[in-house]
């Protein structure tokens, strides 16, 4: 059935028009990706209008393209500039820079490109032997369990969004208010219409998500006039420079332990809801920084030092990729971009998504894999149009993107209002970011919103009263499992801020583990016994670990601190 | 005592919870077996306005940084509308784009959106006009056609070239 179902996706995915269509995907996104200020996010809304006219496999595997080629794209400013193309490539700046400065761009470029392709191989395999085992889990979920997984969703992407907690949490739930405008999808009943039409209808939730962020992330581009009118970058000196492919391969393959450490980081920071690329590179370049030892040489240029976020940022990817077809849940922004194309499509993202739709789901995987092969084979390419690219001025790209944005949105269900939609959560997003007020937790709030709702209203009615509800939403193992995760991640920042000075930090991680070997041992099953007994271990072994040092903190232990 | 940005911004936002919550006091109640249309709203609503109260405590509470001193609202309205010329001007002429998109329709709407936008937030001079025309008609006249033939997307046409066909 499996080799069916591949031989299927094969036949889907090696298609003509969709080796084209991936193709230009993959050549949008690293020129995209490029870009300084023009998000992978940004990329991947902007293709999606290009899907409408396309079939489900042809407009995945093309967003794909986009947001792998999108990831590896940000190394080439990075890299030649010194400016990161997106924060997914921040740290790959640290020392790709300094090596490209010190003659060897060539070699610096290798690095990256290679480190992208084999991090994303290995988050690839992942995904296609790990998708499949966490959709079985999956359908183990009832609507607590999955009520519980959206607050953790929600929580741990206001904890991460690099802004205050309390900001991050009401934008979040300013997400999900806007939601609830316009029918509710149970009892049918209008909401907040004000005797509005355009709100009675409610929103579509992709000209929320793209005037949220899209009209808003471009308008911040062109805030400073004189800026926006210079040309994007100067990237004189990168005029003649060749990858060097051989001598990059060797390299990564010296350091492969680093390449699998990296790859593990990212795809599990892509598994979690809403933690992507910008938190995973700095993470591996952290660990990669600490396992090294070499770390003194770290930031002056340090072959390990490309490998480790770039690596970790295409693994990312895969961990995205993953939540998203197991339990249809976005990982990040980008795949809730993705999750909004599959719903074009009249495809419901669920843990059945996989047993419902295997053709789509395995050409997803082969697209991922192939995006990569893709991505190699045209950097070359991308470099030459990167630099022509970098000669438009800000404001001229924002000003026509602009427009695409509003053709765009027109045509998901042609109607105006949805134009005005784009407007008017352009202007929100705008004064959001202005006041500093984190995007992510609310575009997170709008996807979610109904998922949340519906679940919560079919377990009141399952649970018939509030306590036998309350009763149940802590009974349940994997309901109990996600509360304490969403419990954990709003302490986060917290832990995060004080774990170089304040004691009860040291305790932290020991607690959050031990707290999660309750859900496991009242789960069926030997396996998640043992993996009970097994998280007792470790909570063990670290609370010896700082006994040893006196239950003292490490002043050294500076806290990650992921962009804005 | 000077009030922060935070502060003004905490109490609209919890003046803007209770509209919303009086406003879901009015939402219909249903006979069915179902949880009520107004209790998700009303969660998210409650939650809001504790961090919103929480936010407000956190903006009195907190002293502010030396560099928080420049703040927007210490701006005159001069150098206010300066900083954000750029975007006003866009919203402007997106709110023209829009209002007018009936009559212009979209090829000479955004055409002339674009081409404005260009020309008031780049360099004034003879040769750049030209050059912002340019972009506006290929970069619109483009996807308009990919939309219309590739896509077919039929986009808005407009009271103008509707009534010249």
């Amino acid at each position: 059935m499996i080799f069916e179902n591949i031989a299927l996706a094969f036949g889907a995915v090696f298609e003509f028009r969709n080796l084209f269509l991936m193709t230009l995907g993959v050549t949008a996104g690293l020129i995209a990706g490029s870009i300084p200020g023009f998000t992978i996010t940004m990329a991947v809304v902007l293709t999606l209008p290009f899907t409408f006219g396309l079939t489900a496999v042809e407009g995945l595997a093309t967003m794909i393209g986009v947001f792998v080629g999108g990831l590896s794209g940000g190394l080439m400013s990075g890299m030649l500039t010194g400016i990161p193309g997106t924060p997914s490539s921040i740290a790959t700046t640290f020392d790709g820079f300094p090596l490209a400065r010190s003659g060897r761009p060539g070699y610096a470029l290798g690095i990256g490109v290679w480190s992208s392709f084999f991090g994303g191989i290995m988050s690839a395999v992942l995904l296609v032997t790990l998708a499949p085992r966490l959709a079985t889990i999956g359908l183990e979920f009832g609507p607590w369990d999955y009520f519980a997984l959206v607050l953790f969703a929600l929580t741990i992407t206001a904890s991460l969004s690099g802004e205050t907690l309390i900001k991050g949490i009401i934008a979040g739930m300013l997400g999900l208010l806007v939601a609830t405008i316009g029918e509710d999808d149970v009892n049918g009943v209008e909401r907040f219409s004000f005797g509005n039409d355009m709100l009675a209808n409610g929103f579509s939730f992709l000209p929320v998500l793209i005037g949220l962020f899209a009209f808003s992330q471009l308008l911040s581009d062109i805030q400073d006039t004189e800026t926006a009118r210079k040309p994007l970058m100067d990237a004189g000196d990168a005029k003649g420079v060749k990858v060097e492919h051989w001598n990059a391969i060797k390299a990564i393959f010296k350091s492969w332990t680093n390449v699998v450490r990296s790859s593990l980081i990212g795809v599990f920071t892509g598994i979690l809801p809403a933690a992507g690329g910008s938190i995973s590179n700095i993470l591996a370049y952290d660990q990669a920084k600490k396992a090294s030892k070499e770390s003194h040489k770290f930031g002056t240029g340090h072959v390990d030092g490309i490998i480790a976020p770039e690596s970790a940022n295409n693994a990312t990817a895969g961990g995205a990729l993953i939540t998203m077809m197991a339990l249809g849940i976005p990982g990040d922004v980008v795949t809730a971009v993705m999750l909004g194309a599959l719903l074009i499509h009249n495809v419901q993202p669920s843990p059945t998504f996989i047993v419902d739709n295997p053709e789509l789901a395995y050409s997803i995987f082969i697209a991922f894999f192939l995006a990569h092969f893709i991505m190699i084979g045209m950097q070359s390419f991308c470099l030459r149009a990167f630099l022509l690219v970098v000669r438009i001025p800000m404001y001229t790209l924002a000003c026509v993107i602009l427009v695409y944005c509003a053709i765009g949105v027109f045509a998901l269900n042609n109607i105006q209002d949805d134009i005005w939609t784009l407007f008017i959560f352009g202007v929100v997003g705008y004064g959001l970011r202005l006041l500093g007020f984190p995007l992510a937790p609310m575009i997170l709030g709008v996807v979610l919103g109904h998922v949340a709702e519906l679940n919560l209203n079919r377990a009141v009615t399952i649970s018939t009263t509030g306590d036998q509800f309350l009763l149940d939403m802590i009974s349940r193992p994997w309901s109990l499992f996600f509360l304490i995760l969403a419990s954990f991640s709003l302490m986060f920042p917290f832990y995060q801020k004080h774990r170089s000075s304040k004691t009860w930090t040291v305790f932290f991680p020991p607690v959050l583990v031990l707290a999660l070997s309750i859900p496991m041992f009242m789960m069926d099953g030997t396996v998640r016994t043992v993996i009970a007994f097994g998280l007792i271990a470790i909570a063990g072994y670290l609370v010896v670990k700082a006994g040893r040092r006196g239950f003292r903190v490490d002043p050294d232990d500076t806290p990650l601190t992921p962009p804005a | 005592m000077a009030v922060s940005r935070d502060t003004i911004v905490a109490i609209l936002l919890l003046a803007f919870t209770a509209l919303m919550w009086n406003a879901s006091t009015e939402i219909e109640v249903t006979p069915y077996a179902t949880m009520a249309s107004s209790v998700w709203p009303q969660i998210i609503l409650i939650g809001l306005g504790i961090f919103s109260g929480l936010l407000l405590a956190q903006s009195v509470t907190t002293k502010p940084s030396p560099e928080a001193e420049v703040e927007p609202e210490r701006l005159g309205s001069m150098a206010l509308l300066a900083r954000y010329r750029n975007a006003l001007i866009i919203y402007a002429l997106f709110f023209l784009f829009l209002i007018t998109l009936p009559y212009l329709g979209m090829l000479i709407g955004a055409t002339a959106f674009v081409f404005l936008a260009l020309t008031l937030l780049g360099r004034l001079n003879a040769r750049m006009v030209g050059v912002h025309a340019l972009i506006a008609l290929g970069s619109v006249g483009s996807m308009w056609a990919i939309f219309t033939y590739a896509l077919h997307v039929i986009l808005p046409q407009g009271e103008i070239l509707s009534n010249m066909y």
